[in-house]
């Protein structure tokens, strides 16, 4: 039995349509997704038959937008995920869903089907920004979709929300913060809109279309979710990341605390000790302490792989005992709780808290609010030169 | 091989004028190089060499040629370096030759290198044959270099020889001329050895490979020899001819040229323009002209990391091997660490060194700005020389800085003699006299400051001329100047390894362009640095590189990982080539930022 892994990420890939900031594995309408969450399914049953009945203690179901697939499917889903691991009484199961698919019913269902905690992409308040990012929904109903998931009895809710986004100030950023404060979600993520590769949005900038918000702006509006959200109550304990107390997000805590997770469905990445990687039948160097894996991210060769019997992993780096201490600080940086570090970069720690940019309480360390702005500087000083 | 059936020569060109293209066509018409085997610039047997299309070591070859009296004759060709950097190596080159093929290019004139060269030609009475060369090009104009060469060198040059070396148009006739033309060399054959050193290269395998041209007696195997400079001596394992390749012979006779191998460990045993003779019967008359060579140009070389020191020093000494006039001596700098201070013969040797080091022993390294060698009197009376600013003692204790001058030669088109006399002036330059020549060009003479000429003059005399102008110096003498130490402050802490010595005139708005080309290149940090300049403790310009202000991922979650840490991996690889000091991260280029500061 591998007990360390203790947490499932399952990914669904449909979408209404494609977000222009979007880089995740995703399709615009929910056409094969039965096919598709037949594969999953099958998927689930393989990795436990391999890896055995694990206790988790987390499941995240995360997209795309999952609420977009029919409700039965999901719950045909969970309960896959039921039968065949050992789901803890307490545990935690996210599901990501979007305003234009929540109706206080399919909430209901979800709620029935044993999700305990629901993350809706809220990302904006204001239309012009809302179109923009290319949502299909608008502020109404994104409001309207938390009392809606509220009602069908989900007390763990959280928004997430998007600045730095061109054209939006910082007063109408701050009025999208009070608002979704008012709304009462339990958790509040709030990303930087970031140009990826590959979407439309980054076309546009290369076209000059579109002028990103510069970094001064950008960290000027992470400022004022930290302030405002702070003084409501929701403490930020990840860089994009507030919740009010107990309510932090357990699944992704195991990611930034450097923990293990299994993982299916299309472009869906998993971390495995060596042991359960070598059961999943990855290939595992020698010296290695873990795996990370991941999945390809096309759905017709995903559903080929899953019913030839594979687990439809596309790629894997074997994580040595360096790279694995690198990838341990890197992460741990990012939380408030902070992380230890090694004795022999303590000298460099002092440097660092002597300019202000980290705290330093005996071997943790964590970063101040100006340590945070400049995070990968800071995390670069602090990985020093661990062979990976 | 009897005396009037060798000819040796050499070939004197401008970079560019064609002479590796000419020696390429000479073997290939004698048949020493199969045409399957030719490659361009057969000569030049180093990567850089010809990647840069230029010779950094003298090399020799033989050729047999067949003339047209029915005679087979022994031709020696001598194939040296064409920079200012070289032009003692070309000297002795030239010493260990009867005739020199002048080869100008007919688009472009007669440049001043060629000249200096051709006037050391003169000087050890060699045979100059002209020979205008490209005059397949449409912009030729052979007539009007004629004129050139007779009026600006001064030699006849009704029969100089139309050549396309390119085309392969001519070639026939230099090889008649050579047989004609160059006087065959005189000798002692049964005398004692004098042999003139004219290069060495190390080779891994058999030790130095000595390239002597033979002026009396004979060398064969077995003879033990004498190095005259440092009177050691060797026995000879094996005596040969370039072929091209290495030939094994009997022996070399009184006029021949070729190479020896004797179990020499070091170049420096063996060092250009030095005589080696017959240790049983040794001369008592050295070959003239023998001088240590030294240094012009000094600069520090540092390894990015510092745990490289050892290979450094292991790649300087290899280096070595092959290049006697390399010298090094172990430095340390509080910014650098350990390194060593080098000395170099010009700019072009300097960045030859570094190039090679860098990809022939894959360091990371930094170079320290370039510095010539300053005399300093003491109130003391006591006068030492100072090759480093670092080394300066304290203003107090000082009389006068003295610095190395130059008589500098610059042939332009008159067109841009403004341009060259502006840049002249800029740097401290004092006119002497100004020439004009055939072609509308002139040749302008200048006093200049050595230390000016390394500073990036060559660059600029290029680009103010679109790279027609051509540079010439030597060193005339020691002045004493108004001169001071200008120091770098980064981050409220000096860097030595960024002092420069510069005119006091000009120290202000030395340093000012300095601080504002290092706020350029040193990349925001965490921090807010301050970048100063200063003189003596007084700050003289200050340029501040503000603070880093955002860097961070928003999202960093189970399918990010992997992703980010190859990211900071790579962010890190970019960090390996700064140098750290004190808290803040330099970068390779801000060392040698003080020779571009006449950029943008």
């Amino acid at each position: 039995m591998f007990n360390d892994v203790r947490s499932l990420y399952l990914h669904i890939p449909f979408c209404e349509r494609k977000c222009e900031y979007c880089d995740f594995t995703s399709v615009a309408g929910a056409t094969g997704s039965e096919a598709y969450m037949g594969a999953l399914n099958a998927e689930v049953r393989r990795i436990g038959e391999r890896l055995g009945p694990l206790a988790l203690d987390t499941v995240f179901i995360g997209g795309g937008t999952p609420s977009l697939v029919e409700p039965a499917l999901l719950a045909g889903l969970i309960a896959t995920v039921r039968s065949t691991f050992s789901v803890t009484a307490d545990a935690e199961v996210t599901m990501e869903a979007n305003p234009s698919s929540i109706t206080a019913g399919r909430a209901r269902v979800w709620r029935e089907a044993g999700v305990n905690r629901i993350s809706i992409g809220v990302q904006s308040l204001e239309t012009d920004a809302l179109r923009f990012l290319g949502r299909v929904h608008d502020a109404d109903r994104a409001l309207a979709a938390v009392a809606e998931v509220r009602e069908a009895g989900f007390t763990s809710i959280n928004c997430d929300l998007i600045y730095a986004v061109p054209g939006l100030g910082d007063t109408r950023w701050r009025r999208t913060l009070e608002r979704v404060v008012d709304a009462g979600p339990t958790h509040i993520s709030c990303y930087e809109l970031t140009v990826e590769a590959g979407t439309p949005l980054h076309a546009r900038v290369r076209r000059g279309l579109v002028t990103p918000v510069d970094g001064v702006r950008s960290i000027r509006q992470h400022g004022i979710a930290v302030d405002l959200l702070e003084r409501a109550g929701y403490a930020h304990y990840e860089v994009s990341n507030f919740a009010l107390p107990g309510e932090e997000c357990r699944h992704n805590l195991v990611y930034w605390r450097n923990g293990y997770y299994a993982a299916a469905g299309v472009g869906a990445h998993g971390h495995l000790p060596a042991a359960a990687a070598a059961a999943v039948g990855l290939d595992v160097a020698a010296g290695a302490v873990s795996v990370r894996y991941w999945h390809g991210r096309g759905i017709a060769a995903y559903g080929r792989a899953v019913r030839g019997g594979e687990l439809a992993i596309a790629g894997s780096e074997p994580v040595g005992p360096g790279m694995r201490e690198q990838e341990r600080v890197m992460l741990g940086l990012r939380l408030r709780e902070g992380v230890r570090i090694g004795a022999s970069n303590l000298s460099e720690a002092h440097a660092l808290a002597g300019l202000g940019l980290i705290a330093v309480d005996g071997d943790r360390v964590r970063a101040t609010a100006r340590g945070e702005a400049v995070l990968n500087q800071v995390t670069l000083r602090l990985v020093g030169d661990q062979a990976a | 091989m009897r005396l009037d059936r060798i000819r040796n020569f050499s070939i004197i060109a401008h970079i560019d004028h064609g002479k590796s293209t000419l020696a390429d066509r000479l073997l290939e018409a004698t048949g020493t190089v199969a045409l399957r085997d030719m490659q361009d610039q057969v000569l030049d047997q180093l990567d850089l060499e010809r990647e840069r299309g230029i010779t950094i070591k003298a090399q020799a070859v033989r050729l047999a040629y067949t003339a047209s009296d029915g005679i087979t004759y022994e031709l020696n060709l001598i194939d040296t370096p064409g920079h200012v950097d070289f032009a003692y190596e070309v000297s002795r080159s030239l010493a260990a030759c009867e005739g020199a093929l002048l080869v100008v290019d007919a688009t472009q004139g007669v440049e001043a290198q060629t000249l200096a060269n051709v006037y050391q030609a003169i000087e050890n009475h060699l045979e100059v044959i002209p020979v205008i060369n490209k005059i397949d090009l449409a912009n030729a104009d052979a007539e009007l270099v004629r004129r050139e060469i007779e009026e600006v060198i001064g030699i006849p040059a009704d029969d100089a020889i139309l050549t396309s070396a390119r085309q392969g148009i001519g070639i026939d006739l230099v090889l008649e001329a050579i047989v004609k033309r160059v006087p065959p060399p005189q000798g002692e054959r049964d005398g004692s050895l004098r042999a003139l050193i004219f290069d060495a290269k190390y080779d891994a395998y058999r030790g130095v490979v000595v390239y002597v041209r033979i002026v009396d007696g004979r060398i064969a195997a077995g003879m033990r020899i004498r190095m005259m400079n440092n009177k050691s001596e060797f026995v000879v394992d094996e005596v040969g001819v370039f072929a091209p390749a290495m030939t094994r012979v009997d022996e070399l006779l009184c006029g021949e040229v070729g190479y020896f191998i004797a179990s020499i460990k070091n170049v420096r045993d063996s060092k250009v323009g030095d005589t080696v003779t017959d240790a049983a019967h040794p001369t008592t008359h050295p070959l003239p002209g023998y001088r240590a060579v030294t240094p012009m140009v000094y600069a520090g070389i540092f390894p990015v990391d510092s745990d490289d020191v050892t290979d450094l020093k292991e790649a300087l000494q290899r280096l070595n091997l092959n290049d006697a006039s390399l010298i090094f001596e172990p430095e340390s700098s509080a910014a650098l660490g350990f390194g060593f201070r080098c000395g170099f013969l010009g700019l072009l040797h300097m960045e030859i060194v570094q190039e090679r080091l860098e990809r022939e022993f894959d360091l990371s390294l930094i170079t320290t700005a370039p510095t010539v060698e300053y005399r300093v009197r003491l109130r003391s009376g006591e006068v030492i020389a100072i090759d480093n600013p670092e080394m300066l003692p304290d203003a107090s204790n000082i009389e006068a800085i003295e610095e190395p001058r130059t008589k500098a030669t610059i042939i332009v088109p008159s067109a841009y003699v403004g341009a060259i006399m502006e840049l002249c002036q800029e740097r401290r330059g004092e006119f002497q006299q100004m020439d004009y020549q055939p072609g509308d060009r002139v040749a302008l003479t200048y006093d200049l400051p050595l230390g000016e000429i390394i500073h990036d003059f060559y660059d600029q005399l290029k680009s103010r001329s679109r790279g027609y102008a051509s540079l010439d110096y030597e060193i005339t003498g020691f002045r004493a100047e108004s001169l001071v130490k200008l120091d770098i402050l980064v981050g409220g802490q000096r860097v030595d390894a960024l002092s420069m010595i510069v005119h006091r005139d000009r120290a202000n708005a030395h340093g000012r362009k300095l601080a504002e080309r290092l706020r350029k290149l040193i990349p925001r940090q965490l921090f807010e640095v301050p970048i100063q300049a200063a003189i003596g403790g007084k700050i003289v310009a200050r340029e501040t590189v503000s603070a880093m202000r955002k860097d961070v991922l928003a999202k960093c979650y189970g399918g990010d990982i992997t992703r980010k840490r190859k990211l900071l991996e790579k962010q890190r690889e970019g960090k390996r080539r700064m140098k750290r000091v004190g808290n803040v991260e330099i970068p390779q280029e801000a060392f040698m930022a003080v020779l571009k500061m006449d950029e943008e």
